[in-house]
């Protein structure tokens, strides 16, 4: 099955909002982009066109969640986590029970990097009290959002646009805090999240001989994130390696980086990314393939590693 | 609740010791803001919002550097603890610098950066409308602070949709954080940028209670067409003389004994 994950998101949010009346959509003129296009036909009463004004947006879905609704606010990541101040004073600082929707992270295509979200996960993560996940297949995403229309909680969700060739079954389980070990390697350890666990899963396939020397670990759950789980997982190997579609500064190889200062555990993380600056416009195809983060990017740079 | 204007002007008063107080006792705070809205506020919560019910209407003070208004009117109900108004902007204490919802859940939103609040007040109305309620939500901006984008966001979305449970007041004491509005960015013909927002613009006296109680209550039986809103000529500072249009006294970092006892005086003449 090869489903891209914002239409995962857009179905599985259809489908809890059939079972939990609180669900509410809010759009900030990018509904059908965001694909909260479904739920706004399906239910017309719980789902509000603010237009392009996502400040208002957030406002509007804290004042609904203070009434017990748990509104999910969709836009582009870069657009809508660049409300910094509302979503600190407002959802955070109120703890409002909203779930932001950021689509279109990482190398987006030919739009550019205005429309990228390429910070969005460093932003998040310095507010407090909000969970980040990461979904990385189109049944990941739906096990996530299992947990967050339940959850109650400030939430961000990263959603790609990426059309992901599915690796879990159905028995897969997201666990609050945990990653999933998609595959055991002797020597080096992989971490990613997101669309770039499907391109790390080709990138190992690419070894002739040594593919046993990678292990493979997914992060959904960026925030929080069980710090135990972590330092368990990395401590048996010897390099860790962070792959992420985000910039290197405040994401996913930051939080690994911080997580082992903290343990005082000896080991050299290597961080792949987008390091200080603005993706390009292009296909996706083009840009993982300039910024090495397609399968035979990330083999090129795992072979690179001293 | 208290319908009775002269009853109203006695809690007023008894409303703004209560912020002198709080103020004299944290050591620093925004008064000047704070007594500017004193009588918009008292005839909100002692008219038209029961806390008994779980079902109430919502105040948004998006001003939220007013807190010591708010705080005093919570303690004039009988809502904050035996002398917990003498912790303002102190460790541990629910009464912080800005109002905070996650310390005091009397409040329908912690607010204090600002611009924020009429978003809040339009998420409470239309939360009230998909559940059937027939709530009202009311909502105090400072008039520096529709300087913020975000407010005009939030006019925008209130007037196309006509949202008639929504009533907003414009706290009109011509002065912001460091200078006038007139020495800052005087802008001009505010009724005609809420009457284009689809709004109705009313300009009362924002410190008499006859005038705020009449507006409230026809508000409340849902005798206006469009959603309101009331721009209230105050004084900053008001019922103090010294403090009045003073803007040195918009915040203060500290308030001596004997101009806590001058102001005090002040107070007390009106009672």
């Amino acid at each position: 099955m090869i489903k891209s994950l914002r239409d995962a998101f857009g179905e599985k949010l259809v489908s809890e909002g059939e079972k939990i009346q609180n669900i509410l959509a809010i759009s900030c003129d990018l509904r059908n982009t965001c694909k909260l296009g479904s739920f706004f036909k399906k239910f017309p009463n719980r789902s509000f066109e603010i237009g392009i004004a996502e400040a208002n947006a957030i406002g509007i879905a804290a004042g609904l969640s203070f009434l017990g609704f748990r509104p999910f606010v969709a836009s582009f990541g870069s657009f809508i986590t660049g409300k910094n101040i509302e979503i600190r004073a407002t959802i955070s600082y109120n703890l409002a029970p909203v779930v932001i929707v950021g689509t279109h992270g990482g190398l987006i295509g030919a739009d550019g990097a205005t429309q990228a979200a390429l910070q969005d996960i460093a932003v998040m993560r310095s507010i407090p009290d909000i969970e980040i996940f990461q979904p990385c297949s189109p049944i990941d995403v739906e096990k996530v959002l299992e947990y967050v229309v339940r959850s109650n909680k400030p939430t961000y969700l990263r959603i790609g646009r990426n059309e992901i060739k599915e690796f879990f079954d159905h028995d897969h389980k997201f666990k609050i805090g945990l990653g999933n070990i998609i595959k055991n390697g002797s020597k080096n350890l992989i971490i990613s999240s997101g669309p770039m666990v499907r391109n790390c899963i080709d990138a190992i396939r690419h070894f002739d001989n040594n593919q046993g020397d990678y292990g493979l670990l997914n992060l959904t759950s960026l925030k929080p994130l069980n710090e135990n789980f972590l330092i368990n997982t990395i401590l048996p190997y010897d390099k860790v390696v962070v792959v992420e579609d985000h910039l290197i500064e405040g994401g996913i190889g930051s939080i690994v980086s911080e997580v082992i200062t903290k343990h005082g555990i000896n080991k050299t993380v290597y961080r792949h990314g987008l390091d200080n600056e603005f993706i390009e416009s292009d296909t996706p195809e083009k840009l993982a393939k300039k910024y090495k983060l397609d399968s035979f990017g990330i083999f090129e740079y795992l072979n690179g590693l001293p | 609740m208290n319908n009775n204007p002269n009853e109203i002007k006695k809690i007023c008063v008894n409303v703004r010791k209560k912020i002198l107080e709080l103020i004299y006792y944290g050591q620093s705070g925004h008064i000047g803001p704070s007594l500017s809205i004193v009588e918009i506020l008292v005839n909100i919560y002692f008219n038209h919002i029961d806390f008994e019910n779980v079902n109430r209407n919502r105040l948004i003070l998006s001003k939220g550097h007013a807190a010591p208004a708010l705080y005093a009117i919570f303690d004039q109900l009988g809502l904050l603890k035996k002398d917990e108004i003498k912790t303002l902007r102190k460790l541990g204490s629910r009464l912080q610098g800005h109002p905070d919802k996650r310390k005091l859940d009397l409040l329908d939103a912690g607010t204090g950066a600002l611009g924020q609040g009429l978003s809040i007040a339009i998420g409470y109305s239309l939360g009230f409308k998909l559940k059937n309620l027939d709530n009202n939500v009311f909502c105090i901006l400072g008039d520096g602070e529709i300087q913020e984008g975000q407010i005009w966001e939030a006019a925008m979305y209130i007037g196309t949709h006509q949202l008639n449970n929504i009533i907003t007041f414009i706290d009109g004491n011509k002065f912001q954080n460091e200078y006038s509005i007139a020495e800052t960015l005087p802008v001009k013909n505010l009724r005609g940028k809420w009457e284009s927002f689809g709004f109705e613009y009313l300009e009362i006296n924002g410190h008499d209670n006859h005038e705020l109680h009449k507006i409230n209550q026809n508000f409340i039986l849902k005798k206006f067409n469009k959603p309101l809103l009331v721009y209230c000529n105050t004084v900053k500072g008001r019922g103090i003389p010294f403090m009045e249009n003073n803007n040195s006294y918009h915040h203060i970092k500290e308030m001596k004994e004997k101009d806590f006892n001058a102001a005090m005086k002040e107070v007390i003449k009106n009672d």
